[in-house]
């Protein structure tokens, strides 16, 4: 277990390292000047002048330089911030985005998870057919138009949630739903169809024949198998959720990370793309190393997960 | 129900593609004067002679197509919504059923191999999804765009539009396949270890006969719901594209560049309510009648999916 | 099974309802303003945005500031007027006694030279170097020669040398710029030419003064003023009032306010500088700047009483706003007309554009497709906005003693005409032409497509990207049509008219005309205004009514939204916001 262990650390290392030599190539393939921040047209000597000074004239030193950097955690300078650091920029927006994400992802298992399963219950009948029309709803009207739609409803109309920014408890409600309605969707779907594989089982007629109360059967004997499908999901969804979503920060205003994913490659920013690619990358090996820990746990029989 | 839904999704792929003809040519008549921001109207708001410049003039087919002009509105520019809306929703179909059709053959595949193979080459191949999955995607667009734009539309004969569509249906398929391969190899995983395929494999059965015997049929369940759950998020991606001027070029029409220019009729001072509901109300229904279309599908190919209802009604 | 992911997932809300709930809420400031970019950067050397302006004159002062309501310059930390000699080449400026920064420090006038070399230096990238090489005596020189000592650190050879020689002269060739320091409270400054507009620039973010405490986060390289590339460079968090590397004590300012707090992307506060001359009459001793990234949200902020000033109300229905503004139902929404024009650049030098013919070499087809255009619907129906259209590049009635010429009206046949003229018998004989823009753009551009699509019969293919690779094609010349807008940084002509001489950094066209370059350059040495006022008038004729290698389309107006119960705050075209003159009855 530990050796298996040791090893997907080993191998989730190198996995972040492609990601980064990848990206690298690609950030510096890329055309555009990441020091002009107006509209004005910077003379190609200041260009050139202050590629020299952040080291970015020769790609070699700079792939070594950045990654030395980014090992004792010194990711460097930003240029579309030019007062801040991407170590501060990060730190002052990773927190937002795991907070609004996480609690996402538990909103959408709380909400999902009993909807695919009285969906695959009462399979056919009116309950599954208005799931269905929730789940579609959920996963086809752009976040934008729902984001707005709530933000109306609840923070004008009802006055009940404050109109975007960040800082308070009444902050949270309208984008951790708005963000978690596509999660919602994907899980509540993947537990019907996994709910549905396992209602048919043989073991469960077993658990009949034992005697055992429906609600019983449901949840403690066909609910463990059912669940890896939406377990297999949850490795990139957490992370997808927790590194932020650039439409729901713009729409409520939250200083979260994921504006500074799409920023930094609009921007040509190279420390800030780099290091974003990064945490990313960090986050979404971790999360699949615990997924994959799980799937062991849930289902006794996979051993080759890990 | 089922039913209904193919029967609604064929009744506008129908109307659509029958509307083709005019659609093509009247998608972008702007009208400044009179048609800007015209409300639904059973008659139209612009003038025949409008029309007139851009198709032949007068025909039985060429008066029906008139007369549905102002049916859901103008948008701001004067132009009407049907005519827009119907390319657009077959320009969105097409981004996501390529989308869907990527991730399925390309996902299923990857994952079904890596779950069977196991060891060293499960490994390198999921790591190479991760690797896929943790680069950074509005930096390959970007590069994709401007790596392959100029020589793609050469090699189009100059076709501008054609070379944009290949570029974005590249940018989107290619990830959708990702997450497809990472759950298509769980199920795998999982269903290895069952007995079945021992027993399979213990008959001497080689292992690609185990793998379309008995592993492919079981994989129909998941691959349905991820395909179904693809096309939706296809669109949705090329819409965010539009949005940061990454995607369809203007002035073609899309499900998701409607819906993107019409979302601010969603606020308290104006109330153009036509702009987003009709893209939204179509896209809702289509997906709608995709995921219909799915249940059926799943029903009718999943070997674990008796009729009727497995809950049978003991022990309530 | 289900019971510990439910357990899980609960345990994961409270943690974080703790954590978020916990946090302190901060007072409301004696007023509050939106800001929906955020601070790009407070280093009034390299700043170029208007939102940074605003926040940076009002917590530096410059020698001259703009009056709130007229934007003419008057008295800032100099006296006003200052000592202009007969040939007006020679300014001598004297500080007030007064003049203090918020530590207590005497304002002198080594702090301006030091501020004002900053913009010099190309360590500093600035945009707006081109205002000091311009005007000021020597600085051409002096940039000249650095740029030549910079470029001769990266291309090789004996760098030793080259690197002590440039740290050697440095300081023999700034002498030789025309700013000098009398004495502690005198400047006197040497223009190359008579400049009618030269205390409108010492109110410019990049003449403001900079305090010697900066010295401390310099890039020094062996004990020399410069950095190994031979760069004068200093820490960039040098504008924020938490830094304290190396012993700095945080930013250091002279205007009517200081930085008390700046949080990324959250807020910045200002307050009341105590060291300031009147700081007894400033009624709103706090200030804060809130980023908004969403302007509708702005906006509903602002309805709801909890933003007092909102600068930019560029929501997706602002044609509504701007209807609002002008009949008046709203008298809290105020339109400023802008010193600025937005307009479309013709690629007037590369024949070929992407392996297509470019048409627009030839001055009758730009002609043609300026005339076959009609500005008045793109201001009145697609962007609705209250712009005003545009013949010319200057706006007018807006630059006091200039009236810039008539300029082309719509005359579609005219248009036609030209076009045979210059040998193509019907629009489809013309290469497709490519519009190239930004996505801000769509809804402008497409109506302008079509305009000539049905006025010429000529296709118009249009080109959005996004900002980065439209700047990367504007420069490279990759375009035929290109967007292209131009803020007023003086109040004079000149800043639109110089865009277009031969060479200018930023003639994105690359339209040249060495009769147009004449004129201007003569207008530089005309003897009174009104002479100059024609030669301008002459020159900008050419280029709006013969050559038309830029197309106007509109000038610019912006609304701003003040609440009733704030006073002192005037539109202008300038969207200038004193906020020390503002006070509040809520």
């Amino acid at each position: 277990m530990i050796t298996r262990l040791l090893r997907r650390l080993i191998t989730g290392a190198a996995t972040i390292a492609c990601v980064y030599t990848l990206t690298f190539v690609m950030v510096v393939s890329i055309p555009g000047n990441p020091f002009q921040t107006g509209e004005r047209n910077m003379p190609p000597e200041a260009e050139q002048a202050l590629r020299a000074r952040y080291h970015m004239d020769n790609n070699w030193l700079y792939f070594w330089e950045f990654l030395l950097g980014a090992i004792r955690l010194d990711f460097g300078p930003t240029f579309t911030y030019n007062e801040w650091t991407c170590n501060q920029v990060i730190a002052a927006s990773l927190p937002v985005s795991v907070i609004v994400g996480s609690l996402a992802i538990a909103t959408a298992l709380l909400l999902g998870i009993p909807l695919g399963v009285l969906s695959a219950i009462r399979k056919g009948k009116l309950t599954d057919h208005l799931g269905l029309i929730l789940v579609v709803l959920c996963i086809s009207i752009p976040t934008f138009v729902t984001g707005s739609l709530l933000l109306i409803l609840f923070g004008v109309y009802l006055e009940l949630a404050p109109i975007g920014g960040w800082g308070t408890l009444s902050h949270l409600p309208l984008p951790v739903i708005t963000l978690s309605l596509p999660f919602v969707a994907y899980i509540a779907r993947l537990t019907r169809m996994g709910m549905l594989d396992t209602l048919g089982s043989e073991f469960l007629r077993t658990a009949y024949a034992k005697g055992l109360p429906q609600r019983m059967v449901i949840w403690k004997h066909a609910f463990k198998p059912a669940f890896l499908p939406v377990l297999s999901y949850l490795g990139p969804a957490t992370a997808q959720a927790v590194t932020g979503s650039f439409v729901v920060e713009k729409l409520f205003g939250i200083p979260g990370i994921g504006q500074h994913f799409v920023n930094a490659a609009l921007n040509r920013d190279p420390g800030l793309m780099m290091s974003t690619v990064l945490v990313f990358a960090t986050l979404l090996v971790a999360f699949n190393i615990v997924v994959d820990l799980l799937y062991s746990w849930v289902d006794p029989r996979i051993i080759e997960a890990v | 129900m089922r039913k209904a839904g193919a029967i609604f999704l064929l009744a506008l792929v129908v109307v659509s593609v029958a509307t083709l003809p005019w659609s093509l040519q009247w998608y972008n008549v702007q009208e400044l004067d009179t048609a800007i921001r015209h409300p639904p109207s059973l008659a139209p708001a612009v003038a025949m002679a409008r029309f007139r410049q851009t198709s032949e003039p007068s025909s039985v087919s060429s008066k029906l197509a008139y007369a549905a002009t102002s049916w859901f509105g103008h948008d701001d520019l004067g132009r009407s919504v049907f005519y827009r809306l119907m390319p657009g929703f077959l320009l969105s179909l097409l981004v996501g059923l390529s989308a869907a059709l990527m991730a399925v053959g390309i996902g299923v595949t990857w994952g079904a191999v890596a779950g069977l193979a196991g060891g060293r080459v499960d490994m390198a191949l999921m790591r190479i999804v991760d690797v896929l999955y943790g680069l950074p995607y509005i930096l390959m667009v970007i590069l994709l765009k401007f790596a392959i734009t100029r020589p793609l539309t050469a090699w189009f004969g100059g076709h501008t539009r054609i070379a944009d569509l290949v570029v974005l249906l590249l940018a989107i398929g290619g990830v959708s396949w990702l997450t497809m391969a990472r759950v298509i190899r769980g199920q795998v995983l999982s269903l290895k270890s069952q007995a079945f395929v021992d027993a399979a494999r213990a008959a001497g059965a080689r292992p690609t006969r185990i793998l379309l015997r008995h592993l492919l049929p079981n994989l129909v369940g998941p691959t349905i719901v991820y395909a179904t759950l693809a096309v939706p998020q296809a669109i949705l991606q090329e819409s965010f594209l539009s949005f940061l001027g990454l995607g369809v070029q203007a002035p073609t029409p899309s499900l998701g560049r409607l819906a993107a220019d019409g979302v601010y009729a969603i606020n308290t001072f104006v109330g153009y309510w036509w702009l987003i509901a009709f893209p939204c109300g179509t896209l809702v229904l289509t997906l709608l009648a995709l995921n219909l279309i799915g249940d059926w599908l799943r029903d009718r190919f999943d070997p674990k999916t008796p009729y009727p209802s497995p809950v049978v009604g003991r022990g309530k | 099974m289900f019971g510990r992911i439910v357990a899980g997932c609960l345990a994961v809300v409270a943690i974080e309802l703790c954590v978020v709930g916990l946090r302190g809420r901060s007072d409301r400031a004696d007023f509050t303003y939106v800001n929906p970019s955020g601070i790009h950067t407070l280093d009034p050397a390299r700043m170029s945005w208007t939102q940074d302006f605003r926040v940076a004159l009002n917590i530096w002062e410059g020698l001259t500031t703009w009056h709130p309501q007229t934007t003419e310059p008057i008295a800032g930390a100099a006296l006003f007027p200052p000592e202009i000699s007969a040939d007006r080449l020679t300014y001598r400026f004297v500080l007030r006694e007064d003049a203090r920064w918020s530590n207590g420090d005497r304002v002198t006038s080594e702090d301006f030279i030091r501020g004002w070399r900053r913009g010099m230096e190309p360590g500093t990238a600035a945009d707006y170097t081109f205002l000091f090489t311009d005007h000021i005596a020597g600085a051409d020189a002096y940039v000249r020669w650095r740029r030549e000592c910079v470029s001769a650190l990266t291309t090789g050879g004996d760098i030793e040398a080259v690197f002590d020689g440039c740290a050697g002269e440095m300081e023999k060739r700034f002498a030789r710029v025309g700013v000098r320091a009398e004495d502690d409270r005198t400047l006197v400054v040497s223009l190359t030419r008579p400049c009618p507009y030269f205390l409108d620039l010492t109110a410019f973010p990049s003449f403001l003064p900079c305090h010697p405490s900066v010295e401390l986060l310099r890039e020094r390289h062996r004990g020399t003023p410069i950095n190994a590339q031979g760069l004068v460079v200093y820490d960039p968090q040098w504008t924020k009032p938490d830094y304290h590397r190396s012993g700095y004590p945080g930013l250091t300012t002279n205007g009517p306010y200081c930085l008390e707090e700046w949080t990324f992307k959250r807020r910045a506060r200002l307050t009341a500088n105590p060291h300031f001359r009147d700081v007894a009459k400033i009624a709103c001793k706090t200030v804060d700047m809130l980023e908004y990234e969403n302007v509708s949200a702005s906006l509903l902020a602002y309805e709801s009483g909890r933003v007092d000033l909102l600068t930019d109300l560029s929501v997706p229905y602002d044609h509504e706003i701007a209807r609002l503004a002008r009949s008046g139902e709203r008298p809290d929404f105020h339109s400023c007309v802008l010193l600025a024009t937005y307009f479309l650049n013709f690629n007037c030098t590369s024949p070929t554009v992407a392996g297509r013919d470019n048409p627009f070499v030839d001055a009758r087809v730009r002609r043609a497709f300026t005339l076959a255009l009609d500005r008045d619907q793109i201001v009145d129906k697609v962007r609705r906005r209250g712009d005003r259209a545009a013949k010319s590049f200057v706006p007018p009635r807006s630059i006091p003693a200039y009236e810039p010429p008539e300029g082309l009206a719509q005359n579609a046949a005219e248009a036609r005409r030209l076009l045979v003229e210059a040998g193509f018998s019907n629009g489809r004989e013309l290469p497709t032409v490519e519009l190239l823009y930004v996505p801000n753009d769509e809804r402008m551009c497409q109506a302008m497509a079509r305009m000539w699509e049905e006025a010429l019969g000529v296709r118009v293919e249009l080109r959005s990207q996004e900002s980065k690779t439209f700047a990367e094609e504007k420069a490279r010349q990759r375009f035929m049509i290109a967007r292209g807008n131009w803020y007023a940084d003086y109040n004079d002509p000149t800043t639109f008219l110089n865009c277009l001489v031969t060479d200018n950094g930023n003639n994105d066209s690359g339209y040249t005309n060495p009769r147009y370059d004449e004129l201007l350059a003569s207008a530089n040495n005309a003897e009174d205004s009104a002479a100059r006022a024609a030669l301008l008038r002459r020159a900008e004729a050419i280029v709006v009514e013969e050559d038309c290698p830029i197309l106007p389309i509109l000038h610019y107006t912006e609304t701003v939204a003040i609440q009733p119960y704030v006073s002192g705050l005037h539109a202008n075209p300038r969207l200038w916001f004193p906020f020390r003159h503002v006070s509040v009855q809520r």
